[in-house]
């Protein structure tokens, strides 16, 4: 702990608190999460435990979260990550800087890049959500909290538990109460963030879980045992039943995207788990080779995190400045063109 | 994966020289640390030799796995497999004199159940201490907590074993598939399996990596049933052409096989005479402040009640 010191507070983990500080040594910035085991009666939470192991076993990925070390501190101990400026859900409740199409589709390549080679080195997530997608000071997208991670190569077939991930992002066969599943239930994640990158604002946000189960059948119409075969088999399917109703089209969800849009995240949100697009498939997906092409990740928007002031933009540039729009656009503004911005403009020129 | 994995560029050691040669750095470290203190009592006679620690070790090792053998519900082999191998790595670099065994062994197999997601409660845990009063299990629960954060630091926190179980299955499959010369793989399995249980309680998982272990495993039981299978490893593994890796891989298998022909129960009266020196030595310099106990100081918060000391119960109160 003597290597760092601390310059602020991030925010409260599950099982910690998260701080900003700098390695004095190489004065990297980092965010350090503590794990105290104070009154814990199970000892070292499982959470922690998977965090580790998930994170300690896997090479560098670019749109994965770092773990560059942990050390034993007080009663507890320290993981040591890249520092990150943002997540995407504060990129999504931005209202200042709205995401274009290529905006969304540079984030979902990252997403399906990370989930992608998380599957291929059998790692489940279980609890993809904005929240968790952090955004560095480049602009790139990685896959934080691992603390509901598990492998998924066991050799006997184990039950899993279904109370995993925030329910907005939880996939159907979950609510059902599924204690058997797989790396499907990232894609159906995928698939609603997908959906709240498009419309900015949650696609199923249920008030509990109930409600929730109701949210998706309301949009992809119910169950039958023709659309989805192993539903029978699912713990809670028969415990509840719910008014037939056909799906709504997909376009009437998400009305401003784009057809290629609109069939990608038809892909993820199918019932049956074993039928939804794998990630890797996903990359290859016309959305991603059509125009608007992804946005590079020096041009999105990085929301600071709330609770900050946000970022002074640079006065003498018009506030909608846009690498998408022809310049004459966004700099020859009637409204804008007065001394004090034609000074400013003119040393951008020079 | 196992070829990135902490498993395989932090744990599998050269020779058994190496490993010895850290086991006496152990019991020297903690000799130097009593006889610097200058404690009352601390002449060398009272000290574990190496091969004293070596029976008492094979010893609790044993009780470690009659444990987990014993758990209810069942334990998967391949927590018991980690549970294991964390007690082999914590004691590379540790004396049993100066952590007892018998505490650590059940931190290993606790924390083993948590890493490999065999999900039991710590009160289920303890549970399985059929011997123990329910506030006996507390306390030893208490313990447990106690020396887990001890335990994930000698681990380095690498928590990822890899067990020869998985290879093991994949090396059967792989016979199905592409050795058909073989008529029955399956018949290789329970010998096999008794193999693998065999090189667990070895230094094997230190020195080779899981998949070595797991062809051993299948070659020896081949040998057994009077099978050659060496045409698997040029034909099908891709060793024809290569003769010094061939060469190489043969000489693997044959020290895993040694490694376990060397194998030998601790004896009963060396057990009780040495685990009577153990004692002693705990009685006389146990350390009564832990880690996670200092931790709480440290942070300001007021230190528990002293609790009862563990020499209070013995390993007969164990299983």
């Amino acid at each position: 702990m003597e290597q760092y010191s601390i310059l602020g507070h991030i925010g409260e983990g599950a099982h910690g608190i998260v701080f900003k500080a700098k390695q004095i040594e190489t004065g990297e910035t980092v965010a350090l999460k503590k794990v105290s085991l104070r009154r814990l009666e199970d000892g070292i939470p499982n959470q922690a435990l998977r965090e580790i192991r998930a994170l300690q076993e896997i090479e560098d990925n670019e749109h994965v979260v770092k773990l560059k070390g942990v050390f034993p501190h007080g009663t507890g101990f320290v993981l040591v990550f890249d520092f990150m400026v943002s997540d995407l859900s504060e990129v999504i409740r931005n209202t200042d800087c709205p995401l274009t199409p290529a905006h969304v589709k540079s984030y979902m390549l990252m997403l399906l890049k990370g989930v992608a080679f998380l599957h291929q080195n059998n790692i489940m997530h279980r609890d993809l959500k904005p929240a968790n997608l952090l955004i560095s000071f480049s602009g790139h997208l990685k896959i934080a909290d691992f603390g509901l991670a598990r492998l998924f190569s066991e050799q006997r077939e184990r039950l899993y538990s279904h109370q995993v991930a925030t329910r907005w992002y939880r996939a159907p066969e979950l609510l059902y109460g599924a204690r058997k599943y797989n790396e499907g239930v990232d894609l159906w994640a995928v698939g609603c963030i997908f959906g709240e990158l498009l419309n900015s604002s949650p696609l199923f946000p249920g008030e509990n879980d109930i409600e929730q189960l109701c949210c998706v059948l309301r949009m992809l119409g119910t169950p039958t045992q023709e659309s989805w075969p192993e539903i029978v088999e699912l713990p809670d399917y028969s415990k509840i039943t719910f008014k037939e109703n056909p799906a709504i089209p997909l376009d009437d969800i998400v009305p401003d995207a784009s057809p290629q849009a609109v069939d990608l995240l038809h892909k993820f949100l199918v019932y049956p788990s074993k039928q939804r697009c794998s990630a890797r498939q996903a990359l290859l997906h016309s959305y991603f080779f059509s125009a608007p092409l992804p946005a590079h990740h020096s041009e999105l928007p990085i929301a600071q995190r709330a609770g900050r002031p946000p970022r002074q933009r640079p006065q003498g540039l018009p506030a909608d400045f846009s690498l998408d729009l022809p310049l004459e656009r966004s700099l020859v503004d009637a409204t804008l063109l007065c001394w004090t911005h034609l000074t400013g403009l003119a040393n951008v020129n020079t | 994966m196992f070829h990135n994995s902490s498993h395989k560029r932090f744990w599998i050691f050269k020779s058994e020289d190496e490993l010895e040669h850290m086991r006496c750095k152990a019991n020297q470290k903690f000799r130097n640390k009593i006889l610097e203190s200058g404690k009352s009592g601390a002449n060398e006679s009272i000290f574990l030799e190496r091969n004293e620690e070596d029976v008492l070790f094979r010893y609790y090792e044993r009780r470690m796995l009659d444990f987990c053998n014993a758990f209810k519900p069942a334990m998967p082999k391949s927590v018991v497999g980690t549970g294991i191998m964390y007690f082999r790595r914590f004691y590379l670099n540790n004396s049993i004199m100066e952590y007892h065994p018998r505490i650590i062994m059940l931190t290993c197999a606790y924390l083993s159940c948590k890493v490999d997601e065999f999900n039991v409660s710590s009160t289920q845990f303890v549970g399985n201490l059929v011997q123990e009063s329910p506030a006996g299990q507390e306390r030893v629960l208490e313990q447990i907590l106690e020396y887990e954060l001890l335990l994930i630091q000698q681990l380095n926190f690498h928590l990822v074993v890899h067990n020869p179980y998985r290879p093991l299955e994949g090396l059967l499959i792989d016979l199905k598939t592409r050795f058909p010369t073989l008529e029955n793989p399956e018949s290789l399995r329970k010998s096999s399996d008794d193999f693998l249980t065999q090189a667990a309680i070895t230094d094997a998982g230190l020195l080779f990596p899981p998949s070595q272990i797991a062809l051993a495993a299948i070659l020896n039981s081949a040998l057994r049933a009077g099978l050659n299978l060496e045409s698997y490893l040029t034909e099908c593994l891709g060793l024809k052409g290569d003769k010094e890796m061939l060469a190489r891989m043969y000489d693997s298998l044959r020290r895993i096989k040694i490694l376990l022909k060397k194998y030998e129960l601790p004896k009963a009266e060396e057990v009780n005479l040495y685990k009577h020196k153990l004692e002693r030595n705990h009685a006389e310099f146990s350390t009564s402040s832990n880690k996670r106990k200092r931790g709480y100081e440290e942070d300001g918060h007021v230190a528990k009640e002293p609790r009862l000391t563990e020499e209070e119960w013995t390993d007969e109160d164990l299983i």
